[in-house]
């Protein structure tokens, strides 16, 4: 039983990286091939292609990790507390992404590495910074159902601050930072709209590959340990 | 007109997105190596005690 599992699980990860090995390369040449350059900013726009899907990757992370999180809350299956810890983590390394390719954008357009007056800038921010100290909640209490349980209160009230992080931009109407998807539709061409969907497939496909190697990594782990208290004769 | 330090960014940024995957690609293998590690010793445990 435990095999088929396993193999289904290594089956789906494959099936991740293989589709993200198509992607990418399709994705980067759609952004240096065949979009043209933006009649505003020009050649640096490219980073937009990969910023973006960065960014929609990160909240998408947070927001699983916060669904995995309310399902272990509902059903106490700790078996979803990695479930709920493996996306905080990779969210947290995308975030890192997100703010540093976000200041090599910003310091091209605006001429500045950081403006602190972008609402968005600045909530993606708080975000960021409230998911690095989930870690410092998690790695402060022993493993076991108390940690998974503050874990998950933790990470529910985190996701809370990512439809105020959009609706702040669109009320707060931020005059620096380019809102590209208005209630009006995408404000881009048709080829600049099918390169970004071609960016942020392949950005996606690659968060969920890494999502599926880590969880069975940390599940190994977790296996590994137990054999070796089992194998010590201490339970 | 493509100026040349938009370019050094835009490169940065792609670069950087790489970078970033292969040190986690790096660093998960040497997690994997770690618990390679763990399973010989592990092992070892369990053949001593067989052997009594």
């Amino acid at each position: 039983m435990r095999d088929r599992t396993t193999a289904a699980r290594l089956d789906r990860a494959t099936c991740a990286a293989l589709v993200t090995a198509v992607l990418m390369p399709v994705a980067l040449g759609l952004i240096f091939f065949y979009v043209p350059n933006d009649a505003d900013q020009g050649f640096s726009q490219r980073i937009f292609y990969f910023h973006v899907p960065i960014a929609m990757t990160t909240y998408a992370l947070f927001a699983w990790g916060a669904l995995n999180a309310a399902r272990y809350l509902w059903t106490g299956d700790l078996s979803l507390d990695l479930r709920s810890y493996v996306p905080m983590h990779l969210g947290v390394i995308f975030g890192t992404l997100t703010l540093v390719t976000g200041s090599f954008w910003a310091k091209v357009s605006w001429g500045t590495w950081w403006y602190w007056g972008s609402t968005e800038l600045n909530t993606f921010l708080i975000i960021f910074l409230f998911y690095c100290a989930y870690f410092m909640l998690r790695f402060s209490v022993d493993p076991g159902e108390k940690r998974a349980r503050y874990s998950a209160v933790y990470a529910l009230l985190g996701v809370g601050l990512i439809p105020i992080s959009v609706l702040a931009v669109h009320l707060g109407q931020d005059v620096i930072h380019p809102i590209t998807f208005t209630d009006h539709g995408a404000q881009m061409d048709g080829s600049m709209l099918f390169t970004f969907l071609m960016a942020l497939a392949a950005m996606l496909s690659l968060a969920v590959a890494m999502y599926l190697v880590e969880l069975r990594g940390k599940r190994l782990d977790e296996q590994v340990t137990r054999l070796r208290r089992l194998a010590e004769g201490t339970r | 007109m493509i100026r040349e330090t938009y370019v050094h960014y835009v490169a940065a940024v792609y670069a950087l997105a790489w970078i970033v995957t292969l040190a986690y690609v790096v660093i998960l293998n040497s997690k994997l190596g770690r618990l390679e590690r763990e399973l010989d010793e592990i092992a070892g445990l369990l053949e001593a005690k067989a052997d009594g």
